[in-house]
């Protein structure tokens, strides 16, 4: 609720998702500077922020990437000002070059950096942990537990972020973005903040000089963190066991200490300030116990940074267990009430009573179908990956096609007719087609296909295309233009037109920057099937490097512009289960607005589901889907 | 300090498909209870919600303290769901013997079974097995319900305004008709006045 | 019980596929550009029209000629046939080929109303083929002269049923006559009866398309007026001249699928026509039913074709040539079975054991 993020009612409590408290945190830091790529979990911060910019007065971007987001957000540090960068933990790895040098070069206004994990990859294609370069890159790094914390370390972030003149890292988890609680809100400043003039002798370099300088800033991080309101121990003086946890652990923890009953023998020490670890302070608390387990999310981070200090204090007698070496918390996947349970149930010989339950055996079982994750109806990636795959198969040549990321990546699975031979990194595929397309030389004859969306493009393919087009690699870059970032909800991006603040501003057309590199590019209508196939055909018949752009509109944005059509099935027509279709619109198509009618047998139209895009029309060998009115797609 | 619960933490699941609107209804029942001053915190999987995933959002509400977004297998205490294999999903992971099972009868068919690769099973079968998981088994056809009160949209409110009928939800209709008031208006805001008031009189 | 998954592994996998077309249209699995024809999608029916009406499938070549051309004389090399005939167009036509004599065939047709639509291959290029249905006596000309390349013109055939054709005239090649005939042998009872005329042409081979990308190469700049094979050579005639291309140099374009063909002559259609080779300007006509008779003496009593005695020796001539093709091929047909292709031919019929052991008489 974007209300909720600029009310200002200092000390009301309302139930906030934890990016709304993320936005609500920089805005009461009073910050003026916002960029980001979006990605799940971390989307919503900056949507909201680029909604509420104008009331605000800051300035808010999608950036082209989180490079282009991360540098920005300096330039206006550079000049005084608070920047909040928002990414997920791709992103952090896209920016490794630029996180290295802002932290060798210190930043001048408070830039805080939040960067938002999916543990057991929710809607990612990995869990990376960020935290780790956060220690690579000598960078501070605050880990909420909750979302109030989440606020409040955003807030306090800018302050530290200034005074240490170095940025902060505020790492999240999909369960604490995503995640709802009550949220009790503080002051947002009325002063706005003016940037400062940069004089002539003024630098923001980054150059190992300042080595000496990054390694004392994280030595006076480790000072303040020492007294931090975000860590604290909870328990028996002496426990006989101690849980270190940070995140969502810490909840967890609480919840499995009091379901075993033993929390007068386990003590919790919490810690929000994850990197760098403030030793003297862990050190204390780890003197009360022998015993130590350690949970966290999602790599053995806090765990193995914990046995360094160990290490080095021999003072310590400790059996330390976490996640390392898979004892007793699994190496992978996002933590739960149940996993901690366990753990501390395993190490404290304690078992948990639960309430009664009946197990019902596999085989009494009722079998329930799955539910897949499937393009939307009217998705022009469906239309796409359909013609590719049947373009490959019409063309024989056992052709590879390199995937990229974004709502089209569902095309490696079922819903684009399994069509990927390869997945890496946001602008992997063209990169890596490059190479494979280069093989031709050693006698490699197959065709090599990389797919990248829009959004994508922009982000990541354009190094790669030059590189591709300047060394003349045998391939076909097909760009899946839909008008959108629709995989993390609709973020503009360069192609649109429009910004994070809703202004409009001149798009970027890919055709012309393909051109401009030099590559003969042509455009085609996914919807167009048999037309487009023959187009894809002819062009994987052709040596050198093609591009082909795949043009039309994310099916859930065009369906709020133009006037639906109206699809049906004449039923009297159709060939149903018969040889001459085997329900080809349903089976194989596979739009959800193709459904079955079971009673009938015959194919039907889920109107409420169709948007009228009338691909399936041409697809019926029997002319029994019509189409009428509506506007034309 | 807000009044005690007959169960602390109380545990909800709501759940069904993405598309039916429980991020929301859910949203609003936690707001609701935030507003009556207690502890609620909500966890949601979504991302696959535009695309017919099962969505489903774990509630946890307390007097006393906050907890972690997620619910304990086998300790929810009541578990709301629009969709009934979703609710026979949800049920053998999250139920027990005492969890209130409250459940639409209406089929949201999943691409499996609209091309013919996957069985929907029977309604009969689904409801044997939820009723050997838990005692408590009510069926309330809310989607239909909300067709004949003007939105199948509506489902979703409808099977809040069951939820504030029950006991062991400390929130009453008011109090989740007030939250709705901040967030509607006009005729939206009416129908959901409207079906609310249906589902909480399913239960009541 | 056989479908689409079948269709691929026994015929689309093995390359015996003739390129006839006549699985196409009807079914969105099978797609189809230039000369690639594939199941793009896997197909769940078991019981296919695909499979059924394909010349690549098992084909029971007795019992069809019995129940379409019953009583006929048998004959080993050029098949079941009441007479031939040396023909040619009593005027000619623009683009001919030898002696114009389909041509005129098909206008007969058409004018005696024997058919309402007639399937026949037109160009825009004067090397790729382009099937086409027309009742039009004015576009039997646009069908005038040969098409080397394959072309999948069955495909038509669900055209014409969709608008309810009755009586249909069908110009093919051998393989085409063949799944035109198993079209109809394989029809479900419930499916209307359509009458056809099938006029079959003589075919060695037919050329991949990428014959097309080896003449563009060949012959960069040029525009193709005609192709044809007079005595000598394969001759391509452009708008700078005449240029003549070993054959053998072309043969190797021949599609994979014409090697298991063991029909020369278009043994199951109701006139079968080719070349007569040894004078340019005249067609062989084979007239092998009744009706095919009647269309024939039509044409000739029209005035529109010219018709001599068929030379005894190049009779003799012909059935060599015939006989050539069937015994070369039946080295793939029989290489292919050993190799797992399900047999298309019941091997235990007179015709198949007569005709291996012709074959191993030749090479003895």
């Amino acid at each position: 609720m974007e209300w909720m993020i600029t009310t200002n009612e200092p000390g009301k409590t309302y139930l906030m998702q934890g990016n709304e408290a993320i936005s609500r945190g920089a805005l009461e830091a009073g910050i003026r500077f916002a960029a980001a790529y979006p990605g799940s979990p971390s989307s919503e911060i900056l949507t909201m922020l680029g909604h509420v910019a104008d009331e605000m007065e800051i300035y808010a971007e999608w950036s082209t990437n989180e490079t282009c987001a991360l540098e920005a957000c300096l330039g206006a540090s550079f000049a005084g000002i608070r920047s909040l960068c928002v990414m997920k933990q791709n992103g952090l790895l896209v920016v490794g070059d630029a996180l290295h040098s802002a932290s060798l070069s210190g930043v001048k206004g408070g830039l805080v950096l939040v960067v938002a994990d999916d543990p057991s990859a929710h809607s990612s294609t990995n869990e990376f942990d960020s935290r780790h370069q956060s220690r690579s890159a000598a960078v501070p790094m605050l880990e909420p537990a909750n979302m109030q914390e989440a606020k409040d370390m955003v807030k306090w972030g800018f302050e530290l972020s200034e005074q240490l003149q170095q940025l902060v890292m505020v790492r999240t988890v999909t369960r604490i973005n995503h995640g709802r609680s009550s949220v009790t809100l503080g002051e947002i400043p009325q002063q706005k903040q003016v940037p400062a003039v940069i004089g002539e002798w003024d630098r923001l370099v980054a150059i190992n000089w300042f080595k000496d300088a990054q390694i004392s800033k994280l030595e006076q991080a480790q000072v303040i963190f020492k007294e931090s309101p975000f860590n604290w121990y909870n328990g028996p003086e002496n426990p006989d066991m101690m849980i270190v946890t940070c995140g969502t652990g810490w909840l967890y923890s609480i919840e499995a200490v009091k379901a075993l009953g033993v929390k007068d023998s386990v003590g919790i020490l919490k810690i929000g300030t994850t990197w760098p670890l403030p030793e003297e302070f862990i050190v204390k608390h780890l003197g009360r116990t022998k015993k130590v387990l350690v949970v966290e999310e999602v790599d053995p981070f806090l765990e193995q940074n914990i046995a360094n200090i160990i290490a080095y204090h021999p003072e310590l007698n400790i059996e330390l267990t976490g996640r390392h070496g898979q004892k007793v918390i699994p190496r992978n996947g996002e933590l739960n009430p149940n996993v901690v349970r366990n753990a501390l149930a395993n190490m404290t010989g304690t078992t948990f009573t639960g309430p009664e339950v009946t197990f019902i055996p596999p085989e009494e079982a009722v079998a329930l179908p799955p539910r897949e994750l499937t393009f939307c109806a009217g998705c022009p990636h469906r239309a796409s990956f359909f013609l590719l795959k049947q373009t490959l198969r019409i063309q024989e040549g056992q052709g590879v096609v390199m995937g990229d990321i974004g709502c089209y990546t569902m095309g490696g699975q079922r819903a684009g007719h399994y069509l990927f031979n390869f997945l890496s990194c946001m602008g992997a595929g063209i990169s890596a087609a490059e190479g494979l397309g280069q093989l031709t030389r050693f006698g490699f004859d197959q065709p090599v296909i990389a797919l990248a969306g829009d959004s994508t493009f922009f982000h990541s393919c354009m190094p790669a295309l030059i590189n591709a087009k300047y060394h003349n690699s045998n391939m076909l870059f097909v760009i899946l233009d839909n008008s959108a970032t629709a995989m993390t909800g609709f973020q503009p991006h360069p192609g649109i037109g429009l910004t994070a603040m809703g202004k409009t501003t001149e798009p970027i057309s890919i055709a012309k920057v393909v051109e401009a590199i030099g590559c003969p590019v042509t455009v085609a209508d996914p919807f167009d099937i048999t037309g487009t196939t023959e187009i894809v055909y002819k062009l994987l018949k052709q040596p050198g490097l093609k591009v082909l752009i795949l043009k039309q509109e994310c099916a859930t944005l065009a369906i709020r512009k133009r006037e639906k059509a109206k699809v049906w099935v004449d039923q009297d027509l159709c060939r149903g289960d018969e040889c001459g279709c085997g329900r080809f619109c349903s089976r194989i198509w596979g739009c959800p607005g193709n459904i079955w009618d079971y009673e009938v047998g015959k194919a039907k139209i889920d109107e409420v589901v169709c948007v009228g895009c009338g691909v399936c029309v041409s697809l019926c060998p029997a002319g029994a889907i019509k189409i009428e009115g509506g506007e034309a797609v | 300090m807000s009044k005690e619960l007959i169960k602390d933490p109380l545990n909800i699941i709501i759940c069904g498909v993405g598309g039916q609107g429980n991020i929301l209804a859910t949203e609003l029942l936690a707001s609701a209870l935030v507003e009556k001053g207690y502890f609620a915190t909500v966890g949601e999987t979504y991302g696959a919600s535009q695309r017919g995933g099962s969505v489903m959002s774990h509630v946890r509400i307390s007097a006393a303290t906050e907890y972690g977004v997620l619910i304990p297998l086998q300790q929810a205490d009541i578990i709301v769901s629009f969709e009934p294999t979703d609710t026979l999903r949800v049920a053998r992971d999250y139920a027990n013997k005492s969890t209130l099972i409250i459940t639409d009868s209406r089929p949201n068919y999943p691409l499996g079974v609209l091309i013919g690769e996957a069985h929907y099973p029977a309604m009969e079968a689904i409801e044997a097995e939820l009723r050997k998981l838990s005692n408590q088994v009510q069926i309330i056809e809310a989607t239909k319900l909300a067709v004949e009160a003007g939105n199948s949209q509506a489902a979703n409110v409808l099977l809040m305004g069951a939820l504030t009928a029950l006991p062991l939800v400390p929130i009453d209709i008011d109090d989740y008709e007030r939250i709705l008031e901040q967030r509607f208006s006009g005729q939206v805001l009416e129908m959901n006045r409207k079906v609310l008031k249906v589902g909480y009189e399913q239960v009541k | 019980m056989c479908g689409g998954m079948e269709l691929k592994n026994e015929v689309l996998a093995s390359a015996t596929c003739a390129l006839c077309g006549a699985c196409l249209d009807w079914c969105p699995y099978i797609a189809n550009i230039e000369d690639h024809l594939v199941l793009r999608f896997d197909c769940n029916v078991s019981n296919g029209r695909c499979y059924s009406v394909c010349p690549r499938t098992f084909t029971d070549w007795e019992a069809i000629s019995e129940k379409y051309l019953p009583d006929i004389p048998r004959d080993f090399a050029i098949g079941p046939h009441l007479k031939a005939y040396k023909v040619k167009a009593a005027k000619g036509i623009n683009g001919q080929q030898d002696g114009g004599t389909v041509s005129y065939l098909v206008k007969t047709i058409l004018e005696d109303e024997l058919a309402e639509t007639v399937l026949l291959t037109g160009t825009d290029d004067q090397v790729t083929p382009e099937p086409f249905l027309s009742s039009e006596i004015d576009d039997i000309q646009k069908s005038a002269g040969s098409r080397f390349l394959a072309s999948p013109g069955m495909r038509k055939i669900i055209e014409a049923q969709n608008n309810k054709v009755q009586k249909m005239a069908v110009v093919g090649r051998p393989c085409q006559i063949q799944a035109l005939r198993k079209l109809d042998y394989n029809r479900p009872p419930q499916k209307p009866e359509v009458e056809v005329l099938s006029i079959g042409l003589f075919c060695m081979w037919s050329l991949g398309w990428d014959f097309k990308d080896y003449l563009q190469k060949q012959f960069p700049e040029e525009e193709v007026l005609r192709l044809a094979i007079p005595q000598h050579g394969f001759e391509v005639t452009t708008d700078k001249g005449v240029h003549e291309l070993p054959i053998d140099t072309v043969k190797k374009f021949s599609r994979a699928g014409c090697n298991y063909c063991l029909d020369m002559t278009s043994e199951l259609a109701d006139i079968s026509v080719g070349a007569f080779e040894p004078q340019e300007g005249w067609n062989t006509v084979i007239i092998r039913t009744p009706k095919g008779q009647q269309i024939f003496n039509d044409a000739l009593t029209k005035g529109y074709l010219i018709s001599e005695e068929y030379p005894e020796e190049e009779l003799k001539r012909l059935k060599g040539a015939s006989l050539g093709k069937k015994t070369r091929n039946l080295n793939h047909v029989q290489t292919a079975f050993d190799k797992g292709v399900k047999p298309f031919i019941d091997l235990n019929s007179a015709y198949y054991i007569q005709l291996k052991e012709l074959a191993e008489g030749m090479v003895k």
